[in-house]
């Protein structure tokens, strides 16, 4: 084991106009270890480690590769060298074959330049029986599970000799099962040899597998110790920088008369594929449902025929007993709250001013914000309602004209929630409404979120994280191939359970 | 703070602008100061010469806020010289054949162009919402229908006998904009137009749904917009501003008739300005001014220094490029100078640190 693999020294990495994404960071990374790279969003992990991988070039600093000072210029650099990243969007091809992805960039070829398929393709078979990796390499990327496309990425980095695998969140969209899969097949590279850095913010799971860990905080190296005798809350603070409540308390509480009932909807998109099939489900008021599912289960097609996006070919949805399938988004959304899962893209308008972005729905629904004539908008009372929401859910800025862009997104969140919430609708739809935030930022959204419930609104509240839906639902609905194929209570069941419904629909697999 | 950067970028980008101008008539052999003298004096110093860049205004006015004011909420409407012109031929139209007291002539012939314009700019919209057709190029097309469509009229139905080339014949004099002392009261047209705009964009809901549609269109969807009903309003009503423009032509001036060749470039030059204003419904009038004093003035320099008229255009040319680029460039070189600055700083307390310290332990 070498200690002097991979050294970082004083990294400095500014993005414009003037984020300091990197400040000063150094980190020595062993041969053969599973090292963790941990901090929350935004404090310069994965940028360290596309310094690292070529993909970004740093202000200052140096690198040191087996003892010699290196300067990758591009990932390609990297790779020769036999350092590989997995990034947490994967980068496939869905329409080629699994072998086909693996092989692309890299393709043997014989002296016409003519690619030799039927070696390639055997080399490809041969890696995935020699890691287990359970593969069938002739289907279709676009036809396989998250969990199949990031071992498919795994398997590229194999087939180009990378003894040194960065990994940037790999688990946040794969199941409990699939995570133990990875997990098991991350300690078997390590046994033959190989170097892994695990980039994460999932606590649990890098006291499982680490042999040391970095912490940062806002791009700086807090520390790197060896994972002995550590736990959860020593990694928290670290991280955060103060103690950390881990679950919020959620008082027991009956749930009131239906607010949202869908029933039986069933929806295909426009290239035939059946996206809804048969959904139905209750919200009550004074209750949480959380909605469960691997990414591309119909969860997204549920949210968008509630609120209106998409048409269902069939079915009915009720909203305090009126039926909504007709009604114009704008008809629906004087009655419903809902933060989109995509909040630059969908849930504001980023280079338009905070005031312009806190505003929307308002000034439809709240006719005190008239002014003089019915058409105009008062400018007084449209500044009013933005201060009293930057005031009211702590969005930290200046003032309310600074461009939404230049709000972090924990405080865009903020913002946005914000917004929803002080339309007091009777039903609220959250879709993935703390991903991607900072742990003070996430705290706050799901007490307000609690809150709502306090105040007797009906939520639904689809996430990914599993152990946001275990801490705030009072139902976790888990959606299947379009179908609710499960719906249980959070006491009653396991993270393992949900997750097995999750892959395959049923317990057990006793589907189909 | 970021609207006065915006501004200076702009006023830097006209500085440069004219000095690469003085720089280019220098080069040419030109007396370029005096040059940009006459330019001055033959648009601004004598009350004839501003009266006749204040017509030139009204008419870019109208034609920019009609390219802003579509561009700015999304609607790529870029039929301003067909809608200019159905505006005039609606406005001769009903000058030839209504004649009522002056009073009800003028704001009923001014509504009837603007109903034109905006009849013609609906056909681009019910395409787009029925068809889903690209409105750029339906309203490009239109254009061309416009312009045979009125050559037609005014080389047959229209045809004044007697006439050696095609024109129409004079509207009737109640519907000539009054003139006192050389100020044609058609201008006022476009100063009302101007602040009806000004609130329309900034203090109705309407307004605000468009800002927030030209920025983000699925952000205001879910919002609840109606977005398609504000695309139509956009295109309505930009439609009717460039056909004001066009009714404005025939009822001012000294012609009153349609006559081959009255859209000149003003629609062109329309959504230009709308383009170096960056859709800004008060910088579209001020660019719009600027203009009209350049192409007035051309005629003053020409004549005292043997200027061609074409450096004009090659001056207001050099001025577009030079807004637009300096908006968006300097600011990502101002963007990139302050995090080289930020990171040098950085490098070099780690330096002192480092220093200091020289074992070497960052914690």
């Amino acid at each position: 084991m070498h200690s002097d693999f991979i050294q970082m020294r004083s990294i400095v990495k500014v993005f414009q106009p003037a984020t300091v994404a990197l400040d000063g960071v150094s980190v020595d990374i062993n041969q053969g270890e599973i090292h963790s790279v941990i901090g929350e969003n935004g404090a310069g992990k994965s940028t360290l480690m596309k310094v690292l991988y070529g993909m970004v070039a740093p202000d200052s600093g140096e690198i040191y590769f087996k003892g010699q000072k290196v300067n990758f210029s591009s990932p390609r650099d990297a790779v020769k060298a036999g350092i590989g990243m997995i990034h947490q969007e994967l980068m496939l091809i869905p329409s080629y074959t699994i072998w086909e992805n693996v092989v692309l960039g890299a393709e043997p070829a014989n002296r016409l330049g003519r690619l030799e398929s039927k070696e390639a393709r055997a080399q490809v078979q041969a890696l995935v029986d020699e890691y287990d990796l359970g593969l069938s390499i002739d289907e279709r990327v676009a036809d396989v599970s998250v969990g199949a496309r990031q071992k498919v990425e795994i398997l590229k980095l194999l087939y180009r000799d990378i003894d040194t695998l960065i990994m940037d969140e790999p688990t946040a969209v794969l199941t409990p099962q699939e995570i133990r899969e990875l997990f098991r097949w991350v300690s078997q590279a390590k046994a033959a040899g190989r170097t892994i850095i695990f980039i994460s913010h999932k606590l649990a799971e890098v006291l499982e597998i680490s042999d040391r860990i970095t912490v940062m905080r806002r791009g700086k190296t807090i520390t790197t110790v060896e994972n002995k005798g550590l736990d959860k809350s020593f990694l928290a603070r670290a991280m955060v920088g103060r103690d950390v409540v881990f679950s919020v308390s959620k008082p027991p509480q009956e749930p009131g008369q239906t607010i949202l009932a869908a029933e039986n909807l069933h929806y295909t998109d426009a290239d035939g594929q059946k996206k809804l099939d048969g959904v139905s489900l209750k919200v009550r008021r004074g209750e949480i449902v959380g909605l469960a599912g691997v990414e591309g289960n119909g969860q997204f097609e549920l949210v968008q025929a509630l609120v209106g996006l998409i048409q269902p070919q069939q079915g009915s949805i009720k909203l305090k007993g009126q039926e909504i399938v007709p009604l114009p988004i704008s008809k629906r959304r004087e009655l419903m709250s809902y933060v989109p899962q995509d909040r630059k893209s969908w849930g504001s308008a980023q280079p338009l001013s905070l005031q312009e972005n806190v505003i929307m729905t308002h000034h439809m629904t709240n006719t005190a914000l008239q002014g003089r004539l019915r058409w105009m908008l008062s400018r007084r009372k449209t500044r009013q309602l933005a201060n009293t929401i930057k005031e009211e859910f702590e969005v930290v800025v200046p003032n309310i004209d600074v461009p939404f862009f230049a709000l972090s997104g924990g405080n865009q969140q903020r913002a946005i929630v914000g917004r929803e919430f002080m339309l007091d609708n009777d039903l609220v739809i959250l879709d993935q409404p703390t991903r991607g935030l900072d742990v003070a930022s996430i705290e706050y959204i799901q007490e307000r979120t609690l809150q709502k419930r306090a105040d007797g609104q009906g939520i639904l509240l689809i996430s990914t994280d599993l152990d946001e839906l275990f801490s705030l639902s009072d139902r976790i609905l888990v959606m299947y191939r379009g179908q609710i194929v499960a719906d249980l209570r959070p006491e009653e069941t396991s993270p393992e359970e949900i997750g097995e419904y999750m892959l395959l629909g049923a317990k057990g697999g006793d589907n189909e | 703070m970021r609207h006065r950067r915006v501004i200076l970028f702009s006023l830097f980008g006209v500085v440069i602008a004219v000095t690469v101008g003085l720089l280019l008539l220098w080069a040419l052999g030109y007396s370029a100061l005096e040059g940009y003298a006459y330019l001055l004096e033959y648009s601004l110093l004598s009350r004839t010469a501003l009266f006749s860049t204040l017509s030139r205004a009204a008419l870019l006015v109208l034609l920019g806020l009609s390219a802003s004011t579509a561009f700015a909420s999304g609607a790529l409407n870029l039929g301003q010289s067909g809608q200019f012109l159905i505006g005039a031929m609606a406005a001769t139209v009903f000058g030839l054949f209504v004649n009522l007291p002056a009073f009800l002539q003028i704001p009923l012939s001014l509504a009837v162009a603007a109903l034109a314009g905006m009849l013609y700019a609906s056909i681009a919209a019910f395409f787009r919402r029925r068809f889903n057709m690209n409105e750029l190029i339906v309203t490009l097309m239109l254009n061309f229908v416009a312009d045979y469509f009125t050559q037609f009229l005014i080389a047959g139905p229209l045809f004044e006998e007697g006439r050696q080339s095609p024109a129409s014949p004079a509207i009737n004099a109640s519907g000539w904009f009054p003139v006192y002392k050389g100020f044609d009261t058609g201008i006022l047209v476009a100063l009302l137009a101007f602040i009806l705009i000004y609130l329309l964009w900034n203090r109705s809901k309407t307004g605000y749904e468009w800002t927030i549609m030209g920025q983000n269109s699925i952000f205001s969807r879910i919002g609840g917009c109606p977005n398609e009903e504000n695309f139509t309003k956009a295109m309505l009503v930009s439609g009717a501003l460039a056909a004001l423009a066009g009714a404005l032509v025939i009822m001012g001036g000294i012609q009153h008739r349609f006559m081959p060749g009255i859209k000149a470039n003003y629609a062109d030059d329309g959504i230009m300005i709308a383009i170096v204003a960056n859709n800004k419904v008060v910088a579209t009038a001020i660019y719009a001014i600027m203009f009209a004093i350049m192409r007035t003035g051309a005629m003053g320099m020409e004549l005292e220094t043997g200027v061609p008229l074409e450096f004009v255009h090659v001056l207001t040319a050099i001025t577009v490029l030079f807004v637009v680029a300096s908006r968006e460039y300097s600011q990502y070189l101002i963007d990139r100078f302050s995090a080289f600055l930020r990171a040098r700083r950085i490098s070099s307390r780690i330096e002192d640190y480092a220093g200091r310290d020289s074992s070497g332990s960052m914690d």
